[in-house]
């Protein structure tokens, strides 16, 4: 844009608006500007103007573009910009075109500022060692291997260089608005950049962060917030009072209702109210809603915290050094209590007050529950075929809040993958191993600090089974017919790719899924150098997330002779008696999830309050419905509907395209 | 020998922690004898190895009486050809 200094008439009209300047020559301003719209401003600096006319849109409501009643102190205005009543100063910010600043306090930048990149927060270990550093494209992948991968020290230093990188980027002495935002009612900002289309209503203080925001994707911190040394990602909401200190509030996150947070990540589509969290690392989807709820020192995923949930990471010995691991899918009930060091399982729930430690990630989907005498009690494979985890299953592909241009954190969604599989597969071998070799009238047994009855040791290896037939089962008819679709042979489609990674063991990286061997390799491309900065590690991820399906496939077909006792065969036969057989476990596990359904009529204690005996059912049905008219019990009736369908399609099908005589794979 | 509805409220008996002697036919395993969902699969279990039968989950949760457990229990030892 082209500036110029201010005429004589235009100077003459400030005057006379009771505007002033350290030094008139410094002010310029460009075609459109408008002297009359500018009144009892007092210039500081170096001042640049750009067009003023029209309105600008605040909630709604269109106010003239403008400067009026402010400081302002080494700035540049874009067009059509309304600046009113700063209160303090307004200084040494880039504001973009179509702003609104509108009764602020102090907003300014120092000189040297990063925005809160390059901020160090204690993340999982209170005490250090895990330090993850701020930056604006933080991933939730980058971020777990910089906290939890320090046995990679190659990686370590690679990974701290590309932010401490990034960070110095970030380094300037102006701050900058961007286009469309608007920031109102704030009593201080200070070194925080804001990007385009953010609305900053009535915090409190923001000071040292970034609020990334996009057009398509704005940003939104409200009433009361006080924030310092922070970064809020695209779409997210800070709201409520929150108190934020050093940490990440990633895309599409909500925080809010008085939640206070410090030296914590928030990544995609979190949501926390009312509590408090400290040291956590919150992957995707963590979901905090209580007061009375502290989340401490613990890495989370896909977790939804019961009201009062709490952990202690501090024995009153070296300090706060405990950490605690609630793998993907974990739930906590009300009042649950854990005492870190401690690492449950993924998909699993935990009900009451644990007082010991324990380590069940073999056995996923499990129930966790303190019983009165000290002892933790398990269920293995209990939590696979609730109502609960095949509502979460569906419910957070359709709650991803993130808009914009790019979705940081890669997020994997499946419930059941090689990474849950894998774990029941091992789960289901310990249990059987305890099984044979403990005796009859043992009442329970001990399995890495919990207790299990002897009698659930064959529950919830046959939990487990359903879940890994099922699974299995899914993947062959689910390639199978594909490759009907694609026109194209089972024998050709059951091959596993060139490309294909196989690994035992996968890994849940931030939400991201993949075989361990993707893991290693990435590691080992950067301790030699081959990824050089952020873009090129976030790329490599990406590859990684491309080759998910071949990758799965390949696992399938490692695991399915294991499981089955034979290999994977494009021939009529097998391919029915697969098809026969998902029909059969995955029809048997969505009747127990109805089971479990139905327990939730089963029980009308209370209802018919103040009637007769006559009322309960009555009112208990105007309340809550039937049991058959519920949503969710009529689309799991439909799947079993569907399902059958499905299947003899497929059979049909099959028969079509594969001769009755046995086509080898 | 003990009938399949006495071993059955033994079973159930231990489980629960109650007197075997107050135990009712029609008694309901969640609102008259207090089995939480963990309990029901616990007595799924106990009952599977006391008759030394296999039975699926889905069908065994839904039985809710004790009654309706000592039927459905013989039904699966016919069918599954173990002597009750």
């Amino acid at each position: 844009m082209t500036y110029r200094k201010l005429n004589g008439d235009e100077r003459r009209v400030l005057l006379n608006n009771d505007c002033s300047a350290t030094d008139w020559d410094r002010i310029q301003v460009a075609e459109g500007f408008d002297a009359n719209r500018v009144d009892r401003v007092e210039f500081v600096g170096s001042i640049r103007i750009g067009k003023l006319a029209g309105h600008v849109q605040l909630d709604g409501i269109d106010k003239p573009a403008g400067v009026r009643s402010a400081t302002i102190v080494n700035c540049t205005l874009g067009d059509n910009v309304r600046v009113c009543n700063v209160r303090v100063h307004l200084a040494n910010y880039d504001v973009a075109d179509g702003v609104c600043i509108e009764d602020v306090g102090t907003m300014a930048t120092t000189p040297g500022a990063t925005f809160g990149n390059g901020v160090e927060v204690d993340v999982l270990n209170e005490s250090g060692g895990r330090e993850v550093t701020l930056f604006n494209e933080l991933s939730a992948q980058f971020a777990y291997l910089q906290c939890v991968h320090r046995f990679r020290p190659a990686m370590i230093e690679k990974l701290n260089e590309m932010a401490t990188t990034y960070a110095a980027g970030q380094l300037s002495d102006r701050g900058r608005v961007g286009r469309g935002s608007s920031i109102c009612s704030v009593d201080e900002i200070r070194d925080v950049q804001i990007g385009e289309g953010a609305r900053i209503r009535g915090a409190a203080r923001l000071l040292n962060g970034t609020v990334l925001s996009e057009q398509d994707a704005g940003s939104f911190v409200g009433s009361g917030v006080q924030a310092s040394d922070f970064i809020i990602a695209e779409g997210a909401s800070v709201d409520g009072g929150a108190i934020l200190k050093k940490c990440f509030i990633g895309q599409g996150c909500r925080i809010g209702q008085q939640f206070s947070v410090e030296s914590s990540l928030f990544f995609a589509n979190c949501e926390a109210l009312h509590g408090e969290a400290v040291a956590i690392f919150a992957g995707p989807y963590t979901v905090t809603h209580h007061k009375s709820t502290l989340l401490i020192a613990g890495l989370f995923s896909f977790f939804n915290a019961g009201s009062g949930t709490n952990q202690s990471n501090h024995m009153y010995k070296l300090g706060p050094v405990h950490e605690g691991k609630l793998e993907r899918g974990c739930k906590t009930g009300s009042f649950a209590y854990l005492m870190w060091p401690c690492r449950i399982g993924p998909f699993s729930i935990v009900l009451g007050k644990h007082k010991r430690r324990f380590d069940t990630a073999d056995f996923p989907f499990s129930l966790i529950e303190a019983g009165a005498d000290g002892n933790c009690n398990m269920v293995p494979g209990l939590n696979l075929t609730t109502v609960g985890t095949v509502r979460d299953g569906a419910k957070w592909p359709m709650r991803d809040q993130r808009l914009g241009s790019a979705r940081r954190d890669r997020v994997s969604f499946d419930v059941l993958s090689p990474f849950t599989v894998g774990r029941m597969l091992t789960g289901s071998g310990r249990l059987n191993k305890i099984q044979q070799e403990t005796a009859t009238d043992v009442d329970v047994v001990k399995i890495n600090g919990v207790q299990v009855k002897r009698v659930l040791l064959r529950t919830g290896q046959k939990f487990y089974k359903v879940g890994i037939e099922m699974y299995l089962l899914e993947q062959v008819v689910a390639q199978a017919e594909r490759a009907l679709a694609d026109g194209e042979s089972c024998s050709s489609a059951f091959a596993v790719a060139e490309e294909a990674v196989y690994s035992d063991e996968w890994l849940d990286i931030g939400g991201q899924l993949m075989p361990r061997r993707r893991l290693d390799d990435l590691s080992a491309r950067m301790a030699a150098g081959e990824l050089s900065d952020i873009r090129a590690f976030h790329q490599a991820l990406d590859s990684i997330d491309a080759a998910y399906a071949a990758d799965q496939w390949a696992w399938v077909r490692e695991h399915y002779p294991e499981v089955f006792g034979r290999d994977v065969v494009a021939a009529e036969d097998d391919m029915i008696e697969a098809a026969d057989a998902l029909l059969q476990v995955r029809s048997r596990y969505l009747r127990q999830v109805l089971a479990d359904a139905q327990k939730e009529f089963s029980d009308t204690s209370g209802f018919g309050h103040d009637g007769m005996p006559a009322d309960v059912a009555r009112d208990f049905t105007e309340v809550r419905g039937t049991f058959e008219q519920n949503r969710f019990v009529e689309e799991v009736q439909q799947e079993l509907v569907e399902l059958a369908s499905r299947i003899e399609r497929f059979k049909s099908d099959i028969r079509q395209a594969v001769p009755a005589k046995k086509q080898v794979s | 020998m003990a009938t399949v509805e006495e071993r059955v409220k033994d079973v159930t008996a231990r489980v629960l922690n109650i007197d075997p002697t107050t135990i009712a036919s029609d008694a309901n395993f969640g609102a008259d004898l207090g089995a939480e969902s963990i309990q029901s699969v616990e007595l799924v279990a106990m009952f599977e190895e006391e008759f030394g039968i296999e039975m699926d989950e889905d069908q065994a949760l839904s039985v809710s009486t004790v009654g309706g457990a000592s039927e459905f229990i013989t039904k699966v030892c016919q069918q599954q050809g173990v002597e009750a």
